[in-house]
């Protein structure tokens, strides 16, 4: 049976599970809340901070180094700058669109955050919420920010923005598809949507086999060893489904300024970066969670397992970034869908008939 | 007259222009022969016979390369100038002259015979104030519609308001481009676009991500270079100007094209040492700028500050520091002097060499990285080949020359064809792809650097041998120079974009009557419509950045 998740453990420790409803409900806030803290801390840390290190270290240039130790401190003075912007809303905008925008693309992220098993430290589940739907549960609400992406371009009134939109829909819409479609191959291994069910099937013990063994090293059943077939095809498409290069498309900064979100400045603009940060770690999220055995690993707690894999994901994002080219739009199109959309469902109906035959 | 000619040119047996089978073939066009030091015929013909004439000596006598057109005012006349080349072999010159009336300045335009004449004509009304018949669209390019009047025109009145209100002047923006049935989009791509490489306003018709139409507004970033040199007096006051002309790096390449016109326009000779230097130090510039513009093309087709740019800036950082170690300056050397440079290698001597050296013994490798990183990526392929397909002919109406006109298959340098300086005697190959495509363009410039580097090792081995009582930097040039009235040249040097030229005619005091500088951006930039139309955004972002311009270079 799943673990006790963290709100139901916060209900117990200080008591609240007794005030009924109103108590599970504010167990449930406090635990998104530190759930939501570290995730935003990872964000504000990546940001400033990691995101120019990593691209420096791969472009040969040295990044920041000036305000306290490895230049850490610019995450605090990045912060003081960015907020203390001026806040511009060009006359035309489409209000209460345009002030909405970026809440939706900075919540629909963090929302996805609440059903992640992201293993236990110091004995505590961080995971908010395990329904039995949970995987279907965190892609619709990863792709509302498609929504988001909609109502910045639209309602920007600018035709930079307007064309990302439309490049950023067309996008989604063609990755969207192979991503959730090799996920359900998984679920077909785990037989399940629910989370915690697709993790404790890659874990070790507990009547999981090991895949096979190498002198006395076990290797786990990740599904990323299992099919990685289905691993390139979901790490590919994650990369559209969070706009990195290859295809960063609906920024696309030296074609259209910075796509929907030109007309975004200071706040708004933390919150689109913030928002986009966000999706990078949740991709890595479900991407850890579905193929790399999310917090399952030796010694160290599950919680440091999988925060090292989201960040693993970061990084390649950074990495693809620093290297690839970016491809034209109706290339990008192409692509998803008479390479991805084929390939997934040529992954899923295999990996359903060999679940069928070998189970 | 050579009984040999070929029918369909006016050269003889050896190549060289007949001047007088010119004069045949244009018959009673020609109303008087002129003299002008490059040219080996000047003709003078009527302002209404323009179109006739440029096509006769095109398809006639095989003129395919309307170098530049200048245009001039004297006492009595306007006048332009429409410099024509062969692509073949670029000595083979002859200059059309056709004067104007002085009250009612209207010639016909050139536009039927040479593409390139359209942007041309257009400086020539815009600055001068010379109205061409039958142009396509004759407007102001480098100033602002609402500018008043004719800079460089005699009677221009500088105390006037030179600019009015766009409500007193006729609104440029009345014609407002709204239209309910229309499904296109138009699109302000600058002055303000991190693709545009500086101050370009590209006035872009979309239909959904297709380039219906594109035109290049430029002019944002002009600093009145033309005036600026007439204003100044031959012998040093010229010489920073071409530093700032194309800045990204190129500032000797520049500096040659000033240095070699006015050699030839006051007959000075340079002492062969300092040819080696400039032409040493001419090539260190090639490479720092073909380094840029592989950098800022990876930068528009990767999308970011990537791995590419950043290789591209580390190494050309290297040439920098020998290109400040010969000049002392990193962007605006002024080392050239008129007969020569202005000081020698720096001392001591053997650390100059030994760093030349080992730039060059790295850039092998560092041209294989190159190659690994962005020609041989797939995806970077797959975005550039077979896109901004820029045709020969094409290329050569347009007059484009330099990397642009080479990918196309053109095969022109000045440097081989008109040789200067040292470069006749150095073993070197001048670089052409038949790719036509925006692959192409970036492969000539790679390969390009190849071939400076080895011009440099030659001339690095050279100057290491000189023996040291030789070394002469300067010959010795009048204080003041006074070149004879009514003399006039107009000469192309190879520069990091194509052909870069200047005219210039001296009215015998010290300082130049008029200056007129053919940059190759310019004459570069008016292709990009043939490049981008019917391609995706990404595409028209992609060929502008192939056609490596610089606005400074553009707008002057």
């Amino acid at each position: 049976m799943a673990e006790q998740t963290l709100p139901e453990l916060i209900a117990d420790v200080t008591g609240l599970g007794t005030y009924g409803v109103a108590g599970e409900f504010l167990a449930a806030f406090l635990g998104a809340f530190v759930i939501g803290s570290i995730m935003l801390s990872y964000t504000g840390v990546a940001g400033p901070w990691a995101k120019r290190k990593i691209t420096a270290a791969f472009t040969d240039r040295y990044a920041v180094n000036r305000i306290g130790p490895f230049g850490l401190l610019i995450i605090v003075a990045d912060a003081v700058r960015l907020l203390s912007k001026e806040l511009i809303i060009p006359e035309d905008v489409d209000r209460p669109a345009f002030d909405l925008a970026p809440i939706v693309l900075a919540g629909s992220a963090m929302l996805g955050f609440a059903f992640i098993p992201m293993g236990s430290i110091f004995g505590i589940n961080m995971q908010i919420a395990d329904p039995e739907s949970g995987l279907a549960f965190v892609f619709a609400i990863a792709s509302v920010a498609t929504l988001g992406l909609a109502m910045a371009g639209y309602a920007s009134s600018n035709k930079y923005s307007f064309m990302g939109m439309l490049r950023a829909i067309a996008q989604n819409i063609a990755y969207e598809i192979p991503l959730v479609l090799t996920a359900a191959s998984v679920v077909l291994f785990a037989g399940s949507l629910q989370m915690s069910e697709i993790v404790a099937a890659q874990t070790l013990g507990g009547g999981t086999e090991p895949l096979f063994a190498i002198g006395g090293l076990e290797i786990p059943p990740w599904f990323a060893f299992v099919n990685p077939f289905a691993f390139v095809l979901f790490v590919i498409a994650n990369l559209a489904e969070v706009g990195r290069n290859p295809f960063d498309i609906p920024e696309a900064p030296t074609e259209i300024v910075a796509g929907y979100q030109t007309e975004y400045s200071s706040v708004y603009f933390v919150l689109m970066y913030l928002g986009e940060f966000l999706h990078i770690f949740l991709g890595g999220a479900i991407g850890a969670t579905v193929f790399l055995g999310g917090p399952a690993g030796p010694v160290l707690p599950g919680f440091v397992w999988f925060t090292i894999k989201i960040w693993a994901f970061f990084l390649f994002t950074q990495w693809a970034r620093s290297a690839v080219p970016r491809v034209r739009i109706d290339q990008l199109i192409d692509i998803g869908w008479k390479g991805m959309l084929e390939l997934s469902f040529a992954n899923l109906i295999l990996t359903a008939i060999l679940v069928g035959v070998i189970v | 007259m050579s009984l040999e000619r070929p029918q369909d040119t006016a050269l003889d047996a050896e190549g060289d222009v007949d001047p007088q089978a010119i004069l045949d073939l244009l018959g009673d066009r020609v109303l008087d022969t002129e003299e002008h030091l490059n040219a080996d015929q000047s003709v003078v013909v009527r302002p209404d016979a323009v179109e006739e004439t440029l096509l006769a000596l095109r398809d006639e006598a095989g003129f395919d390369h309307c170098s530049c057109v200048t245009a001039q005012e004297y006492e009595d006349r306007y006048e332009s100038i429409y410099h024509l080349k062969q692509y073949d072999d670029p000595t083979n010159e002859v200059s059309v002259v056709v004067p104007a009336a002085k009250d009612d300045p209207v010639s016909e335009s050139g536009n039927a015979a040479y593409r390139t004449c359209d942007w041309h004509e257009r400086e020539a009304y815009d600055l001068v104030g010379i109205n061409y018949e039958n142009h396509p669209d004759l407007k102001r390019i480098l100033l602002p519609e609402n500018w008043q009047g004719h800079p460089l025109s005699m009677d221009y009145d500088q105390d006037r308001p030179q600019v009015v209100t766009l409500g007193e002047h006729d609104n440029p923006l009345k014609d407002d481009h709204r239209d309910s049935d229309s499904d296109t989009m138009f699109l302000n791509i600058g002055p303000h676009h991190p693709a545009t490489h500086g101050v370009l306003h590209v006035k872009t018709v979309l239909d959904g991500e297709t380039v219906a139409d594109v035109e290049s507004d430029i002019g944002y970033l002009h600093r009145c270079e033309e005036q600026m040199a007439q204003n100044g007096t031959y012998r040093h006051q010229i010489m920073p100007y071409p530093d700032r002309w194309d800045y990204v790096s190129a500032g000797l390449l520049n500096e040659y094209a000033y240095a070699r016109v006015a050699e030839d326009l006051a007959d000075i000779e340079v002492p062969e040492y300092a040819q080696v230097i400039r032409t040493m130090g001419a090539e260190l510039c090639r490479i720092a700028a073909h380094m840029l513009a592989l950098g800022t093309f990876a930068l528009d087709v990767y999308g970011d500050f990537t791995a590419i740019f950043q290789y591209a800036f580390r190494d050309r950082e290297v040439v920098q520091k020998i290109l400040e170690d010969l000049t002392g300056q990193r962007m605006m050397f002024n080392y050239f002097r008129l007969g020569g440079v202005a000081w020698d290698l720096p001392e001591p001597r053997e650390d100059f060499f030994e760093l030349t050296r080992d730039f060059l013994d790295g850039l092998p490798g560092k041209l294989e990285e190159y190659h690994d990183l962005i020609t041989s990526n797939e995806i970077f392929q797959l975005r550039c080949v077979d896109t901004g397909i820029l045709e020969p002919e094409v290329a050569k109406s347009y007059g484009a020359t330099g990397p642009v006109a080479r990918a196309s298959g053109v095969d022109y340098d000045v440097r081989r064809d008109d040789p200067y300086g040292y470069y006749d005697e150095l073993d070197w190959d001048v670089v052409t792809e038949d790719g036509k495509d925006n692959y192409a363009r970036v492969l000539t410039r790679m390969q390009e650097v190849e071939e400076s580097a080895k011009i440099i090792q030659q001339c690095v081995d050279l100057l290491e041998e000189w023996p040291e009582d030789e070394r002469t930097i300067q010959s010795n040039v009048p204080r003041t120079l006074k070149p004879e009235n009514d003399t006039e040249t107009y000469r192309a040097v190879e520069a990091a974009k194509g052909e870069l030229g200047i005219y210039m005619r001296a009215d015998g005091t010290d300082k130049p009557a008029r200056f007129k500088i053919r940059s190759p951006s310019f004459s570069n930039l008016q292709t990009l419509p043939e490049m981008a139309q019917g391609e995706y955004i990404p595409d028209l972002v992609a060929s502008l950045g192939s056609l490596d311009i610089v606005l400074g270079e553009v707008d002057r």
